[in-house]
């Protein structure tokens, strides 16, 4: 009578373990378990709505801006609320926020008065060329026309960043042309590196207002990190106004 | 069954980090620390793609040969046992210079290209015992 065949091989042995009889199985509900909990885990981590952005009372007082810090405002010097921006051009999530959140928030805050806006630059070690788009933006600035550099800045990240380059001058140089900048003028300025003193002021501004990621905003006394949504800001700058107004209203009844 | 099993968990992890790397998942800020720094420098791409995105190839292949030895056709198959060797150990060797750079040059860690070192590593142990003990087990019998 014929015998079943037996796998052959040591006895014992690791891998001779796996012959049927050794797989129970407990083995393939282990590997399903993990593929569940793998596919499972990747859909919520893929398919989770944008966690909003953080929020934390801001350092006081804030007064202003210290040293050599100046940022780039946007909007009516004299509106009610004061949005400040510290951000990385070499930053993907500022990008995100640049390029989506902020065309409505220009169109439907600043440009109605509801508030300003003023950023600062945040060159971030790990992002090697934002340096370069931070003085390529400051360059533009001496023509009047930072936003609009800013804006070409964003846009072509991907064109400029350190993935696509690692001298990120001539796509810089795109974005000036693009942005209807004085090519001669605004490549003597970026050549020198002329306004260095100021990002680094801009950065030493961040370090002093506890800021550690970009983007962060700073909106009625309140500190926002991770790129905020339009209803965020939109609420932020609400509550900032009534606070603002209750304030001076209590002033007025002293 | 253990070098399957991790390579398993393993594929997971590799994905995870080459969609964070993709935009697709993950935090949404820049931070000056964590996983977003090392997955912001150089040394997260390599050839081209991201170095998750070879994880995956290395754990999908990984996976693909402890499959393969669990079958009766391959159980004494001293070559597969030694390409599960010699394949985790460059994976060893390739954690180990990413982990050189997170910590000495990079000077931030990624919680989950740990968790990826730890898997290799442990890939690599288990293969290479299993490798010596049947080397071990031929002598003995033979």
């Amino acid at each position: 009578m014929a015998q079943p065949k037996q796998p052959s091989g040591p006895k014992g042995s690791v891998r001779n373990a796996r012959n049927a009889s050794n797989r129970p199985l407990g083995f393939y509900l282990i590997l399903g378990a993990i593929t569940a909990a793998g596919i499972g885990g990747l859909a919520y981590a893929t398919l989770r709505p944008d966690k909003p952005a953080a929020v934390v009372d801001a350092p006081e007082p804030l007064p202003g801006v210290v040293g050599a810090a100046r940022g780039y405002m946007l909007g009516d010097s004299s509106a009610p609320v004061r949005i400040v921006e510290f951000a990385d051009f070499e930053c993907p999530s500022c990008a995100r926020f640049a390029t989506i959140t902020e065309p409505d928030i220009r169109t439907r805050i600043i440009e109605a008065g509801l508030a300003n806006l003023t950023y600062f630059d945040l060159p971030l070690p790990q992002h090697l060329n934002s340096q370069a788009a931070s003085n390529a933006a400051a360059c533009a600035d001496d023509q009047g026309k930072f936003w609009a550099m800013h804006d070409q800045i964003y846009a072509r990240q991907h064109e400029w960043s350190t993935y696509a380059t690692k001298n990120p001058k001539g796509q810089l140089k795109s974005a000036a042309q693009a942005a209807g900048l004085d090519l001669n003028a605004w490549e003597s300025c970026f050549d020198a590196r002329r306004h260095q003193a100021r990002i680094d002021a801009n950065a030493a501004e961040a370090a002093r207002r506890g800021v550690r990621s970009t983007p962060t905003f700073f909106i009625g006394g309140k500190m926002y990190t991770g790129p905020i949504t339009y209803d965020e800001m939109k609420a932020a700058i609400d509550t900032a106004r009534a606070a603002a107004t209750a304030a001076s209203g209590s002033d007025t009844s002293r | 069954m253990v070098v399957a099993t991790l390579a398993l968990a393993g594929i997971f992890v590799a994905v995870y980090l080459t969609l964070y790397k993709l935009g697709l998942i993950g935090e949404l800020s820049c931070s000056i620390g964590s996983c977003e720094t090392v997955n912001s420098t150089p040394w997260a791409t390599f050839a081209g793609a991201p170095v998750a995105a070879w994880g995956v190839g290395f754990y999908v292949t990984t996976f693909g040969l402890a499959m393969a030895g669990l079958q009766d056709r391959f159980a004494d198959s001293r070559r597969l046992s030694l390409a599960l060797v010699l394949l985790s150990g460059f994976g060893v060797a390739f954690s180990g210079w990413l982990t050189y750079l997170e910590l000495f040059v990079i000077h931030a860690i990624c919680q989950w290209c740990v968790v990826s070192a730890v898997l290799v590593l442990a890939i690599f142990l288990v293969s290479l015992w299993d490798f010596v003990a049947r080397r071990t087990e031929k002598v003995i019998r033979y």
